[in-house]
């Protein structure tokens, strides 16, 4: 007897009893679009760190001032202790590239009647560079808006979306407080850093943000670039020092600046997320053995429904090796069948959850393979024993059985 | 073929189960001889199946020797119990025992599957053998779907479809009515004529005498021997 009709009796079987093949493939089938949806998910987000890496910008120091405290105590809304000369003198630092200056406050904008609140953000063209920003639509802020003071705008995603409801915005003008501002792009997605949402940003030239929005002449942060990873952190010691001889801060007291790696934001974030991915690796595992535990459970209970027909087969010349193949094969059609669904059903949910939840997923073939072969595996392992055990009966007994 | 086709000396066959111990057969000598259509009678419980089911390589023996033309299958493996059942038994039972799921066609198709016979003739012997038992109508249709003297019918055709030298048959008229058990004998006649062994246990002396022989099982042991007086036919 060729394989293939051993294939084709274990299908007979199963098509005459699919309603007890569909409960028992429904374990696979659970077990394996879970683990395929879950390592979606979190390679996803693993992913998206590195991406955040280079779509972020690399070798970034975070450099910001604080408020600056008024004689009485109080502190000012807008003025920092950042000035011009501190960034000026941060770049002489023989391994600083850039330094591009940033003045960032929470407002709402609006377009006609819909309006939405978003972090404005003014910008030198420096800061949009080192940042790798790139045009979805329209372009990206120039060096001479910056200069003639043009009241021009780049949207993020989200505000672009809320106020537009994807109709082109290029062209369009935008209200901020009570000035008008036109629309000349909007940027590609940039994701999160750290908690901070990128794509819910508004871009202004710096100047044009000091002078309509936010007025005073300091400088609330800046990011200063620096050649390699290696240079990051004793270059933040640098500024720091700098920063302190400066504005002639003692040890002791309060520093009135701080600076931060970007990149150890982001690998923050992937600390989260790797912890995340191990959970989520074993909570597929785990519903992956549950499949398999229910699949050794059906076709225990299968061999003993079918007792009377193992005895049947066996009296009518069956070797007990046919017997066993039949079962292994009926095994494997179960979690072939399981698996391949189990696989589809797991990236329309990897798809869905991308789309409603918002969350980075990212399908890698090799998490589909491990989860397919490792459902066929979790097959034959159980589907092996209750084999053994049909093939063992003896027909006379089996026969009897009622 | 001369000698004997089965050949059973002192054999005993002892069910355990935990404490309890039955004694089902308590050394059988038994010979049929090839071409022979043998009836086992006797009283429930004397032992009847249990003998039909070490003829058929069903179970093994406690003790004793059996010999199937000459071959000493008593200690046979599964394995090689499995190839004497296909090569050269086919079985009738009681209660038919025919796969539900499976259509007429496919259960009588079963045998030829397991002895490695080809697509092409086995679909032919088994279109043969359902018309030869007065089935041709009846190959995709489900054993529920078949009255029971239909349901033992295919029984017949699937133990015949393999041409084997020996039909067993544990009461195969006891589900039936007169009318179909009519039907089975004189298939099982037809089956016998064209020169295979048959041994068949009945509870009915008017069944049994379609044999050639009556064999008398009482208690695990053979009782009484004698052969058919051909009177009627
Ligand atoms: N698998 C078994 N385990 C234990 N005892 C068994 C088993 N099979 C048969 N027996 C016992 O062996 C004895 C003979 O049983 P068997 O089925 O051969 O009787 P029988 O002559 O066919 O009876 P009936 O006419 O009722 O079919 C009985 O006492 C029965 O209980
Ligand atoms: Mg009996």
């Amino acid at each position: 007897m060729s394989g293939l009709e051993h294939v084709l009796l274990a299908l007979q079987a199963l098509r005459a009893n699919w309603l007890r093949g569909l409960l028992t493939a429904l374990g696979i089938i659970i077990g394996v679009a879970s683990l395929v949806a879950l390592t979606a998910i979190s390679a996803g987000a693993q992913e998206g760190v590195a991406s955040d890496l280079r779509r972020l910008g690399p070798n970034i120091i975070l450099l910001d001032g604080e408020f600056v405290t008024l004689p009485n105590g109080q502190m000012t809304a807008t003025d920092r202790t950042l000035t011009r000369g501190d960034l000026a003198a941060v770049a002489q630092l023989p391994a600083v590239t850039a330094v591009g200056r940033r003045q960032l406050v929470e407002m709402t904008v609006s377009s006609g009647r819909r309006q939405t609140t978003t972090i404005l953000t003014g910008i030198d063209e420096t800061f949009q560079r080192m940042h790798n920003y790139a045009a979805a639509q329209g372009r990206l802020l120039t060096a001479a808006d910056d200069r003639e003071g043009r009241e021009v705008i780049v949207l993020g995603s989200k505000p672009a979306q809320r106020m537009f409801k994807g109709a082109p915005a290029v062209g369009r003008t935008v209200r901020i407080l009570s000035r008008e501002f036109t629309v000349i792009g909007v940027y590609s997605t940039k994701g999160n850093l750290g908690p901070d949402d990128l794509d819910n940003q508004a871009l202004v030239p710096i100047t044009v943000a000091k002078r309509v929005l936010f007025g005073g002449e300091a400088i609330q942060g800046a990011d200063v670039q620096v050649r390699t990873q290696a240079q990051v952190v004793p270059t933040m010691d640098e500024i720091d020092a700098l920063m302190a001889e400066r504005h002639k801060i003692t040890s002791g007291s309060g520093e009135d600046f701080s600076t931060e790696d970007q990149t150890q934001i982001i690998t923050a974030a992937a600390a989260a997320t790797s912890t995340f991915k191990t959970l989520t690796l074993a909570l597929g595992a785990i519903a992956l053995v549950v499949g398999g535990i229910g699949i050794m459970n059906i076709m225990l209970v299968s061999v003993t429904e079918r007792t009377r027909e193992i005895g049947i087969r066996k009296a009518l010349g069956a070797e007990p090796s046919r017997i066993q193949a039949q079962f292994l094969v009926e095994a494997l059609a179960l979690c072939v069948g399981g698996g391949l669904a189990g696989v589809g059903i797991g990236l329309v949910a990897a798809r869905m959850v991308a789309k409603l939840a918002g969350w980075p997923t990212l399908i890698s073939p090799p998490s589909l393979i491990i989860a397919f072969v490792s459902s066929v595996v979790v097959g034959l392992f159980f589907g092996y024993y209750p084999a053994r055990r049909a093939a063992r009966l003896p027909p006379a007994v089996a026969m009897r059985y009622d | 073929m001369d000698g004997p086709v089965i050949e059973t000396t002192a054999v005993h066959m002892r069910y355990a189960s935990g404490e309890m111990s039955v004694e089902a057969l308590r050394g059988i000598d038994f010979v049929v001889a090839a071409g022979e259509f043998v009836a086992i009678m006797g009283p429930s419980g004397s032992g009847k199946s249990t003998l039909l089911s070490i003829l058929g390589c069903l179970e093994r023996p406690t003790a004793g020797s059996y010999r199937i033309a000459d071959e000493e299958v008593s200690a046979f493996d599964e394995r090689k119990a499995a190839r004497v059942r296909r090569e050269r038994i086919g079985f009738v039972f009681q209660s038919f025992n025919l796969l539900l799921r499976s259509t007429a066609a496919q259960n009588v198709e079963l045998p030829l599957f397991y002895a490695g016979v080809g697509r092409e003739e086995r679909r032919e012997r088994t279109r043969a053998a359902l018309e030869a038992v007065g089935l041709g109508d009846r190959v995709d249709h489900l054993p529920r779907q078949l009255s029971g003297g239909q349901q033992q019918r295919v029984a017949v055709a699937r133990a015949i479809v393999t041409r084997p030298d020996v039909v067993l048959a544990d009461e195969p008229t006891g589900n039936l009515d007169s009318h179909s058990q009519d039907e089975i004998l004189e298939l099982l006649g037809d089956v016998h004529a064209q020169g295979a062994t048959i041994v068949m246990v009945t509870h009915s002396r008017e069944v049994a005498e379609h044999g050639t022989r009556i064999v008398h099982v009482l208690d695990g042991l053979i009782d009484a021997d004698e052969a058919v007086a051909r009177v009627a036919w």
